[in-house]
């Protein structure tokens, strides 16, 4: 929101913060930087208040978020019951697959503290990657193999608590 | 469809010649004929002067000659002239005709020829090609008449002075006809070698552009430069024979003429002291012979544009001949009122090249039934609505409205009958209400009855209303900027409802908003705007001509500020041009920058200038280009820059001495932002908020709409603000309209027509899930048994109250039913939704 108030010590821009910030997601970061730019360029900030929702199940949205500060609450509800599934603190970025396609949202993600976001919506999203058609298949092979390292992640950490759910396993076999 | 009889691609170049222009064709042989008599009265002229007035020592006789032979070269340059005119005339209304009965022919080809046609050589051949063709069609009479007949007449001439040496001295031109075109066909050779050549030189250059780290990695110069010299070598041995040849050509066919004026030098010298030929006659001969070049030289350029002309014109005809699917409109009978039932027996789709997309589809609607097609993507869903809609056509089977076979149909049969909704429908150049009346302006056109029945503001509202976008228009409406001194009822109003909004929603809003505040810093304003800080009365103190206005700049200097301002237009326009520099201008990519997309080429070459100056150094155009730029930025936008504190501060000053020496030099020229007076620079809605939105986010924008909406109720200011939201302009392709309300107005286009069919492909999928369950609700509601509807749909929980339910496999229907049944069965569609 109004983010690029007074720069007392640090004159970097917006621009050049949001450039730091996509570098470090796995998303973004195979990128060349002149194409980076653009896409920071086109990042808003966005202020969740406590209680907003940054997203909400069932609605596509087509944004991607980064935390940038603040706490938020990944729900799902069934049945009318809200479950909560876990918090995402900043540093996390959320949304890669909504940018390459339309999907609605399996959860909700709820601001429990000030949240400050760095948002990039679908439509900026494919109207920039249309002018650079070789990175599509760059962002495609990172999407790809952070899928199967999740998954890998999954088996080695957690697979033994999984239960009946096992036979679900293989997200990465689709 | 000019010529209804025959179609643009089958008509002959040679047609449109007198297509539309035997009169002035006509003309212009009578002009013709005129100016070839007055180009060889001179030559007679001037034999006389010299046989006759010279010689006798007559001057009256020479005063005459010379009048009449100055009458003749006034009225041959006239009648030039005037050719010129009729010939570019001519070649101006061909082209014209040409490039709109091809389009209109070209709107009308079937949707599969655009799949395989690229719409830049469509451009291409309507724009660069068709004028080659409309230049042969101006100078089709005018050039071989004019040339041949003035070189029959100048033949003809010499052989009435002296036969010999007139046959002696055309002898030369056969030679130059043989020998002109053996060297041009060695100019065209080497030519050929010439291009090729250089595209392997190209494409070597771009290897090794492209590969330049290996390059370096490797230090492989020399086996590079080896590779490259060797190309340059042999291009440079071809490009001198392709230049010897080209200079051959020049000089044979400059020697041969230049051979003329010897041969008849030698030959009628000889004559004329033998006393066989007058000193006259030699002269008239000798100037004949020089005149003889230019016709000669035209009528080969003439070739030239012939062969370019038809060949350009054949293959631009050919590639556009195609035949349309279906007629336009019916030719001995009125448009069908069809009964909007659907039948669809047997109905296959084979495309070109032989794939399947639809296989014996059997389905039927009665009148007022809605149908889902259902099915996973390229199951044929859209292909079959697009089939039903006349759009494609079907190869085998039967599609019937109404009873009436939908391939005999005329396109105007359709279009009054029905309406469609295109998955990604498209939006064109213009306001929200051109967008809006878009299909029933068409309707009506097609109907002879343009701007009659054309649906009234209740009915657009309630539509905007129903589609979900009356919001948006809203949002458009309060984001104008009133003009000056007009509207003042409305203006009054809106102070109204600035007072009302301050007391409703001050506080509540205070997050979202950055009001007008004398003491603070405005993110969301621009530096002008935070200088001067109200809105100026004269044209001077205008955003546009600040940099200019003498006064204003002298104050920036006084105020420190015009040095700091300089430096931050710089870095603006560095940043800017770094990013945007090689993108296009669509709207999205422009949104957040300073620079706009038609400036983006001038300040990119500022900016190549200024990377090899000091700001000191640059021109004071330039300058002042930074200055400007500088006083537009907006720190809450344009985040390429940051605004440094320091400078936030000298600007804060500067607010409070320019408000002291204006109110003391020119008190009138600006009016401050006051709480009680309307503020003309700024938009509605910053009017009623006494501030500006700092927030893009959907629950900002939710809480900001609610508030105003009440607000303007209260008021009954709602149709005021959306007519004038109507009129915002939605940029090339609606760029600058998000894809949800570019669907929303698709949609509400087609309602506001009231087709007795509703044909939606997936019209609802970039919508928010309130917007959707509005129209499925809608659809529900007021067309259940009054239009027959067939939807795409990509949601299954919306299909449960459709009357029937198709789902699709690989172009075929598998099962089709109602819901109940359908999952009753426990079919595909149990297992469709089940699976969800």
């Amino acid at each position: 929101m109004n983010s690029s108030g007074k720069n007392e010590s640090n004159p970097s821009s917006e621009l050049e913060q949001n450039l730091e910030i996509l570098r470090q997601t796995y998303f973004f970061s195979v990128l060349p930087l002149e194409t980076l730019k653009i896409f920071a360029y086109l990042c808003s900030r966005e202020k969740f208040k406590p209680g907003e929702y940054l997203f909400r199940q069932n609605e596509d949205d087509g944004q991607a978020f980064y935390i940038i500060s603040g706490k938020a609450t990944l729900e799902r509800e069934d049945n009318s019951s809200v479950k909560e599934i876990r918090e995402c603190h900043s540093g996390e970025f959320l949304g890669g697959l909504t940018l390459l396609g339309e999907a609605r949202r399996l959860f909700s993600l709820k601001a429990v503290e000030d949240t400050i976001c760095l948002v990039l919506v679908r439509e900026k999203f494919s109207k920039a990657s249309e002018q650079f058609p070789d990175i599509m298949p760059r962002i495609f092979k990172a999407v790809a193999k952070n899928i199967d390292t999740w998954e890998e992640r999954f088996l080695a950490d957690r697979a033994d608590l999984c239960g009946q759910c096992m036979a679900n396993l293989g997200v990465s076999l689709i | 469809m000019e010529k209804a009889d025959i179609p643009v691609v089958k008509r002959s170049l040679y047609s449109w010649v007198f297509a539309d222009n035997l009169k002035l064709q006509l003309l212009l042989l009578l002009i013709i004929v005129g100016m070839v008599f007055a180009r060889v009265l001179p030559l007679e002229m001037q034999k006389r002067i010299v046989n006759q007035a010279i010689n006798l020592r007559n001057l009256q006789l020479l005063l005459t000659y010379c009048g009449v032979y100055l009458v003749a070269v006034v009225f041959n340059s006239a009648l030039k002239y005037l050719t010129n005119v009729i010939q570019t005339l001519i070649t101006q209304r061909a082209t014209a005709s040409m490039r709109k009965a091809l389009y209109h022919h070209i709107l009308t080809l079937p949707l599969g020829f655009f799949r395989k046609t690229q719409p830049g050589s469509v451009v291409n051949s309507l724009v660069a090609e068709l004028p080659m063709p409309g230049n042969f069609v101006g100078m089709a009479i005018s050039a071989p008449v004019t040339n041949v007949l003035t070189l029959l007449a100048f033949a003809g001439y010499l052989f009435t002075l002296n036969p010999l040496l007139a046959a002696v001295s055309l002898s030369i031109y056969p030679i130059v006809v043989f020998l002109v075109p053996v060297l041009q066909k060695g100019v065209n050779r080497a030519n050929k070698k010439r291009v090729d050549a250089a595209r392997k030189l190209s494409s070597r250059i771009a290897e090794s552009i492209t590969g330049i780290h290996e390059v370096h990695g490797n230090g492989a110069y020399r086996i590079e430069n080896q590779k490259y010299d060797r190309l340059v070598k042999r291009l440079e041995k071809i490009r001198v024979v392709w230049s010897l040849y080209r200079f051959g050509v020049k000089t044979a066919n400059s020697f041969f003429v230049s051979l003329g004026p010897f041969i008849v030098f030698i030959l009628g010298g000889y004559l004329t002291i033998k006393g066989q030929l007058e000193l006259g006659a030699l002269v008239a001969f000798l100037s004949a012979q020089e005149k003889l070049y230019d016709p000669w030289k035209e009528l080969i350029e003439f070739y030239q544009v012939y062969q370019d002309g038809s060949v350009t014109y054949k293959r631009t005809m050919e590639f556009f001949d195609v035949k349309p699917e279906h007629a336009i409109e019916p030719e001995d009978r009125e448009p069908f009122d069809l009964e909007a039932s659907i039948d669809v027996k047997d109905m296959s789709f084979v495309t070109d090249s032989g794939i399947r997309l639809l296989d014996g589809i059997n389905l039927s609607l009665t009148p007022g039934e809605h149908l889902a097609l259902v099915g996973f993507s390229g199951s044929g869903k859209s292909t079959l609505a697009l089939c039903i809609g006349q759009l494609y056509k079907y190869t085998d089977g039967h599609v019937l409205i109404g009873g009436k076979e939908v391939s005999h149909l005329t396109k105007k049969d359709m279009v009054n009958n029905m309406g469609f909704v295109a998955q990604s429908p498209f939006i064109f150049e213009g306001s929200i209400e051109d967008n809006l009346l878009y299909s029933c302006l068409a309707k009506a056109n097609g109907n002879g009855q343009s701007g009659k029945n054309l649906p009234t503001l209740d009915d657009i509202i309630a539509v905007l209303h129903q589609a979900g976008i009356f919001v948006d228009i809203l949002r458009f409406g309060l984001n104008t900027v009133l003009v000056h001194d007009q509207n003042q009822e409305l203006v009054k109003t809106l102070i109204r409802v600035r007072e009302n909004f301050q007391r409703d929603f001050g506080e509540e809003l205070a997050d979202y908003v950055e009001f007008f505040d004398e003491n603070q810093y405005l993110y969301h304003s621009s530096v002008s705007e935070n200088l001067i800080f109200g809105t100026a009365n004269k044209k001077e103190f205008d955003d546009a001509n600040l940099c200019n206005n003498a006064y204003f700049v002298n104050f920036l200097k006084q105020a420190d500020l015009n040095r700091p301002l300089l430096s931050l237009g710089n870095e603006l326009a560095r940043q800017t041009v770094d990013i945007l520099g090689n993108l296009p201008p669509d709207a999205v990519f422009f949104e957040q920058s300073p620079i706009g997309p038609h400036e983006l080429g001038e300040f990119k070459i500022l900016v190549e200038r200024s990377k090899r100056k000091k700001l000191h150094e640059l021109s004071d155009g330039d300058r002042q280009k930074l200055l400007e730029l500088a006083m537009r930025f907006v720190p809450g936008v344009h985040k390429m820059v940051a605004l440094p504190a320091i400078l936030e501060d000298l600007i804060l000053e500067g607010r409070a001495l320019f408000h002291d020496k204006i109110s003391e030099d020119d008190p009138n020229a600006v009016t401050f932002y006051q709480v009680s007076e309307y503020i003309y620079s700024q938009t509605i809605l910053n009017n009623i908020f006494f501030g500006k939105t700092k927030s893009a986010n959907p629950q900002a924008q939710e809480a900001i709409n609610q508030s105003i909406i009440q607000l303007l109720i209260a008021e009954d200011l709602l149709e005021t603000i959306i007519e004038i939201g109507m009129h915002f302009q939605v940029g090339t392709k609606g760029d600058r309209l998000s894809g949800g309300q570019q669907q929303k107005l698709a949609i509400a286009r087609i309602l506001l027509k009231h087709p007795r069919i509703l044909i939606m492909d997936e019209a609802t999928s970039a919508l928010d899930n309130k917007s959707q369950t509005r129209i499925q609700n809608l659809l529900e509601t007021r067309w259940k048994k009054k239009s027959t509807v067939i939807s795409v749909v990509h949601r299954l929980d919306t299909i449960k109250n459709y009357d029937q339910v198709a789902v699709m496999k690989a172009g075929k229907i598998l099962e089709i039913g109602s819901y109940n049944e359908l999952i009753a069965r426990k079919g595909t569609l149990y297992e469709l939704v089940g699976k969800k």
